[in-house]
């Protein structure tokens, strides 16, 4: 799998080792990458998010019993041109006593974090922008970039209401950064490597990891994590528009607050991106088969054809996910921030922590004979789905437990108060 | 190609470095320090160790920088009393001293005795090089190997050579964990001085001076 | 082999960064400024070890990665340092009501 790491001439053919084949820094790797940067990152993914924009107002209108944006263009296609334009042209202001040079750097972080995210994302066979050997940890480095953001945000703006909500989502997104990776580390475990084409060949022998009792539990964790992670419903107390008024980017208007926007959701894309790679085999439509990677020949069709399959189904996939979290802010309320941290380090922090000791059990179990077989899977869903189970119960039963002891300043009776005004 | 590429990080890092220290505004001696950081970071890719230059963002900029900005928010100065500057008095000397240590270190560097069969660090102009050949030392295919899948290799030396090590800086992270708490946590509130407590007999509870608003929101 | 960077460039970066970073440490009378002047050092001295790790002659007997090994532990300890001086940092200045170390001056009271 490595390959040559140097040449004897440092300083013309750098090459490091990706996935089997060296990169060397000639004329054809710049080109691929000023392609990646000009058509990828710089028109398809904003046109992505823009149209994301469209499909949430649209969803959450359905989900409300509404139309939603049907008057520029046709089913309200051109609203997100049309907003567009309008913060583009809008006033950009900068309160007075704000420290300008972070005021304007701060969004600037934050959507280089999300576009960073993107970076190692394999959407297909060889469709991948960088393939870092060490791509989780990359992606966790990147995504530890959006709080700073959050917070230079807040602080910058010299209003108490933008501190608190920096401060809430900092706290949020520190707290949710340690379910997220350890989340991960399963995936890692199974695949032998942090690289993400490496999770994604992985999955193609053994399966999705999302059909397992671990990875079905990693799966949920990451993706409750993820959301956190992007401020959306029901962990966007940061943003909580009806409470601390728009809580860290409050003071910006025009393109800045576009910015904000473009990169919460663009950092929605990239979360689901990640997942569908993680958990759900990139972009094979079926779980246990190595369709179509296996109809790779050595033709440059066989290669067409097998990655418009994997891209449109990686895509169809990221919809899903996509809709998915729009569904969840048109129905959940939103949580309070101590339920909030609670939820994370009490449940799912000891939750992925003892993920990581299943994960170990299915890899004995499933993956180091070397093959899949049927009768490994079913044994090791069977010992790991008890444990997993087991181990939900328990983490739920014990924090119960805890509450009971022990209430949080609940404003409403609890169980156990309302049993004791019973009993007197 | 790659002097070029080193200037430039190295300049921005010294350049960061310098903001850092003699900036007057804290938040942005913060953001300088993040600059740095990434300058290391990029450092460290050129030194073809990727995996290190990740895990420095991840620590360093992910939570090191984010821990000191809350750190200045929460100490802000309320006496009016001016910390954040450097005297003036004491600019020159500093400066002076500071260019003296360097000067001691430039002075080390340049006259470095080095191990036998091989040459003086100043004389080295190249990094061993890894490219595959016939009979190379035993090391060069160790390490090649290491470079090239540097996550495998890191958890197996940690494992297996840095086992102790391992363990040992396991140990000191939760004794920072709990010590960190134990120093912050505040359920009891200590018992005030003796002035602020006759005082408070006469004017009914003291309010709770000096703790910005928006800490109250976390605790 | 021609062009590469020599090593004694990284000991100079190492070098001036770790005299700026003793500067800081001087000078600064705001107590998360010295932190920071603490971080700058131990991050040129991470640079010296991944250089020389790069760089220099292997030492028998510790494997093919000492250096990175030894710079992340260093990362790790840094890590830690910084949380429990910013908790030291608060104690005082619930204390002394300012971040200033020129008045930390007492161990009493």
């Amino acid at each position: 799998m490595a390959g040559v790491v140097l040449d004897e001439a440092w300083g013309s053919a750098l090459a490091f080792a990706a996935h089997s084949q060296p990169v060397e820094l000639n004329l054809r790797t710049w080109l691929r990458w000023a392609l990646w940067l000009v058509v990828g990152f710089a028109v398809v993914f904003p046109g992505i998010v823009a149209y994301m924009v469209w499909l949430e107002r649209k969803v959450a209108a359905r989900f409300q019993d509404r139309i939603g944006p049907n008057r520029v263009g046709p089913l309200g296609l051109l609203q997100p041109i049309a907003d567009a334009i309008k913060l583009i042209t809008k006033e950009n202001t900068v309160p007075r006593s704000a420290d300008r040079i972070v005021h304007v750097l701060a969004p600037i972080l934050v959507l280089t974090s999300a576009f960073l995210v993107m970076a190692v994302v394999p959407f297909a066979v060889g469709l991948v922008p960088v393939d870092l050997p060490s791509g989780l940890v990359y992606l966790i480095a990147v995504s530890s970039l959006t709080p700073l953001g959050i917070f230079l945000a807040g602080w910058s703006s010299r209003n108490k209401y933008s501190l608190l909500g920096a401060m809430r989502a900092v706290a949020q997104l520190v707290s949710y950064e340690a379910p997220q990776v350890l989340a991960t580390i399963p995936v890692a475990l199974w695949a032998g490597s942090l690289s993400l084409v490496t999770i994604f060949d992985r999955q193609l022998e053994f399966g999705w990891n999302v059909f397992s009792p671990p990875g079905l539990l990693a799966f949920a964790i990451f993706l409750i994590a993820g959301v956190a992670e992007v401020n959306r419903t029901p962990f966007d107390l940061p943003e909580a528009e009806s409470e601390i008024i728009a809580g860290y980017h409050t003071e910006y208007s025009g393109m800045r607050f576009g910015l904000f926007f473009l990169a919460e959701y663009l950092s929605v894309f990239a979360v689901s991106c990640v997942t569908t790679v993680l958990f759900l085999g990139g972009g094979t439509p079926f779980p246990f088969l190595g369709f179509p990677v296996n109809l790779l020949g050595d033709s440059t069709a066989s290669l067409i054809l097998v990655n418009l399959i994997l891209v449109t189904v990686f895509l169809l996939k990221v919809l899903f996910f996509v809709f998915v979290m729009f569904w969840i802010r048109a129905t959940l309320p939103r949580m309070r921030v101590d339920r909030l941290m609670n939820f994370a380090w009490k449940y799912l922090v000891p939750l992925s922590l003892l993920n990581i000791f299943f994960a170990g059990v299915w890899y004995e179990m499933v993956i180091r004979p070397g093959r899949l077989t049927f009768g490994n899977w079913l044994w090791g869903t069977l010992v790991t789905g008890v444990l997993v189970v087991a181990a939900v119960y328990l983490i739920f039963l014990l924090n119960r437990k805890l509450a009971e002891a022990k209430p949080i300043g609940a404003d409403w009776p609890s169980v156990a108060t309302a049993a004791a005004e019973l009993a007197r | 190609m790659a002097s070029i590429l080193f200037l430039v990080i190295a300049a921005i890092g010294v350049a960061a470095a310098l903001g850092t220290v003699l900036s007057r505004n804290l938040v942005r001696a913060g953001l300088y320090l993040v600059a740095f950081f990434f300058a290391v970071a990029c450092l460290f890719v050129l030194l073809e160790a990727e995996f290190l230059a990740a895990i420095q963002v991840l620590v360093y900029i992910g939570a090191v920088a984010i821990l000191l900005m809350f750190g200045i928010m929460l100490t802000r100065d309320t006496l009016g009393d001016d910390t954040t500057a450097i005297p003036i008095a004491w600019m020159v000397p500093g400066l002076f001293m500071g260019l003296c240590v360097f000067a001691v270190l430039v002075v080390g560097i340049n006259n470095s005795i080095a191990p036998s069969g091989w040459s003086p660090w100043e004389g080295t102009t190249s990094r061993p090089s890894l490219a595959p050949r016939e009979s190379e030392p035993a090391w060069i295919a160790e390490r090649r190997e290491a470079v090239n899948d540097m996550p495998r290799v890191i958890g197996v030396e940690l494992m297996t050579r840095y086992v102790v090590a391992f363990e040992v800086a396991g140990l000191l992270l939760t004794a920072a964990l709990v010590g960190a708490i134990a120093l912050a946590h505040r359920e009891d509130v200590e018992p005030r001085a003796p002035r602020a407590t006759a005082r408070a007999a006469e004017t009914g509870p003291p309010p709770e001076a000096g703790e910005p608003v928006a800490s109250s929101a976390l605790s | 082999m021609n062009n590469d960077i020599p090593l004694n460039w990284f000991l100079y970066f190492a070098a001036a960064s770790f005299a700026i970073g003793l500067v800081g440490v001087m000078l600064r009378r705001n107590a998360i400024a010295v932190l920071m002047a603490i971080e700058i050092i131990l991050n040129a001295a991470n640079v010296n070890l991944v250089a020389f790790w790069r760089y220099g002659p292997p030492a028998p007997g510790s494997g093919p990665l000492p250096g990175v090994i030894l710079a992340i532990l260093v990362i790790t300890v840094a890590a830690a340092e910084v949380a429990v001086g910013i908790g030291l940092i608060l104690l005082c200045y619930r204390r002394w009501r300012v971040a200033d170390v020129d008045r930390y001056d007492t161990m009493s009271g």
